[in-house]
């Protein structure tokens, strides 16, 4: 398949560095020369789309490969906006990436933002070996909430794939949201307006998993409240005044692969600041390996 | 098998006095619960309707593949890509534990059909499957020879069946509440059929991200009375 863009980041005299870099209309890679500390290894891409989003049946396809001992990060300027759907005609984006031994890399994009009536979906996969690390974020909005578009979009799909060396399926994750089903989507998002998740995968970043999953579940702790704790179960709270509400944000964190090799983090959150928030609390320690912290 | 005696398997396998351990599983209610996602009657309709779509859209596609094609490598090859779908702990535990469990169950109770015990023997402990819940579902159904749409069904009356179970045992209805709202869901759940049945696996998918988040909760549950 012909794809839009392309970059290679390797090992050269020690230092991760670009070795090759290719994009066509309506992709753009800025790569700036210097974003954190000179001591820090690591490479910054910024994805750019010409027109400030996506247009009814763009299909943008690009290649990453994270050589052995390297590091980058995938990210954005701002969020991905997708334009309102010219009939059926659907939107999509690409992403392949190889992850080498020993390299890093970090896709930590603003969130993706659906108009009214847009179709889109994007794929990423994502070919580690044992010794590849590998931060994933992948998050969305309900729209542009300021004109009252809530999960108004026709369509919207994110595929997320890692596959082991061998072509093992490690993680594999699909969500689907279209309008026409049995119920609608604003139904089954109970108010809240941003769903994400976050991938944490190998050795480099080890240590921010295990923090993430303690901070998960110590930030649920206090969310969560059993009804059965009252002597009043369920069934009576519903005549009484609702004194307990919804959590501002809900996350649950999960292990997956081979002797846990991975944590999956889920969140819903009532506004995108407080996602932006959690990932930026959560990922700070990434500094060290990326330069900067994220999300800041 | 003749369909006097076919009648007689389908009502075994879907009775709930069948030992797979269902009821030990909320789906994720009691975590919706405590997340105050659930609190009434009609907030516990919605949440079933919404668990059976979700069902539908990832389940339903590894019923299907089974029950077409209920051989061992067809098995394997689904049972170690719903592993890698079932991305939330606590579902993938929960799907593990009732597949084991029924696979014993099935293998000891099905005994005219000796492939089961056979593949269950084989496999057992060998790691090379972890025992998902849908795939063995389908299986059993396609080696007793069910067709696809009923084997689909079934899978969505199960689900429906052990849900509204552990709703009345979180006291959100009462037994004669909850007997009429399996009976108002069964033509939603005909709907859903409809809509996700007969799909290969790759299309396999999350419809309701919000119950994934909440469901990974139940880990997190101070007190709890289910599984999952």
């Amino acid at each position: 398949m012909e794809v839009d863009g392309a970059v290679v980041v390797e090992k050269v005299a020690g230092k991760s560095a670009v070795t090759r870099c290719f994009s066509k209309y309506p992709l753009k890679f800025i790569i700036p020369r210097k974003v954190g500390p000179s001591k820090t290894d690591c490479i910054w891409i910024y994805t750019l789309n010409y027109g400030g989003g996506i247009v009814s049946g763009d299909s943008i396809s690009c290649e990453l490969t994270v050589k052995d001992g390297s590091n980058a990060v995938l990210t954005t300027q701002a969020s991905t906006k997708v334009y309102k759907s010219r009939g059926e005609e659907l939107s999509e984006q690409l992403l392949e990436a190889r992850i080498g031994s020993d390299a890093l890399l970090a896709v930590l994009p603003d969130p993706v933002t659906c108009f009214a009536t847009a179709r889109y979906a994007q794929k990423q996969v994502f070919r580690v070996g044992s010794g590849s690390s590998l931060v994933l974020v992948d998050w969305f909005t309900s729209g542009r909430h300021g004109s009252g578009e809530i999960w108004e979009f026709d369509l919207f799909k994110s595929t997320n794939q890692i596959f082991l060396e061998d072509g093992h399926p490690l993680f594999f994750d699909t969500v689907l949201l279209e309008r026409g089903g049995i119920n609608t989507i604003i139904e089954r998002m109970h108010g809240y307006q941003v769903i994400a998740m976050v991938v944490i995968l190998g050795p480099k970043v080890k240590n921010i998993r295990d923090q993430v999953r303690e901070n998960v579940k110590m930030i649920m702790g206090e969310q969560l409240h059993s009804p059965f704790t009252s002597a009043r179960g369920p069934q009576m709270k519903m005549n009484s005044n609702r004194l307990l509400t919804k959590p501002e944000i809900i996350a649950s964190s999960s292990v997956f692969g081979p002797m846990g090799i991975g944590t999956v983090v889920r969140i819903a959150a009532m506004e995108t600041e407080t996602v932006y928030r959690f990932l930026q609390q959560q990922l700070a320690s990434m500094e060290t390996l990326l330069g900067v912290p994220p999300y800041k | 098998m003749d369909d006097k005696h076919c009648h007689w398997s389908q009502w075994q396998l879907l009775d709930s006095i069948l030992p797979t351990g269902g009821f030990a599983h909320s789906f994720g209610l009691e975590a919706a619960i405590q997340a105050q996602i659930v609190s009434s009657p009609d907030d516990l309709k919605t949440f079933v309707i919404h668990l059976l779509d979700n069902t539908g859209s990832l389940f339903l596609p590894f019923v299907h593949s089974a029950t077409q094609s209920p051989d061992f490598e067809t098995w394997k090859k689904n049972d170690m890509l719903l592993d890698a779908m079932l991305t939330n702990e606590v579902s993938r535990k929960a799907s593990v534990t009732q597949g084991s469990a029924l696979m014993r169950v099935s293998a000891i109770v099905f005994s005219e059909i000796p492939s089961l015990k056979a593949m269950r023997e084989n496999l057992y402990g060998t790691g090379a499957v972890s025992f998902h819940h849908a795939p063995i579902f389908g299986l059993i159904c396609g080696l007793l020879g069910w067709d696809g749409t009923m084997s689909q069904r079934a899978y969505l009356f199960i689900t429906l069946r052990d849900v509204i179970s552990a709703a009345t045992r979180l006291n959100l209805v009462g037994p004669l509440g909850a007997a009429v709202l399996q009976h108002q869901l069964a033509f939603v759940a005909e709907d859903i059929l409809k809509r996700w049945m007969n799909r290969p696996v790759e299309e396999a998918c999350q419809t309701v991200p919000l119950l994934e988040t909440v469901q990974g909760c139940h880990s997190c549950l101070f007190s709890k009375m289910f599984c999952s």
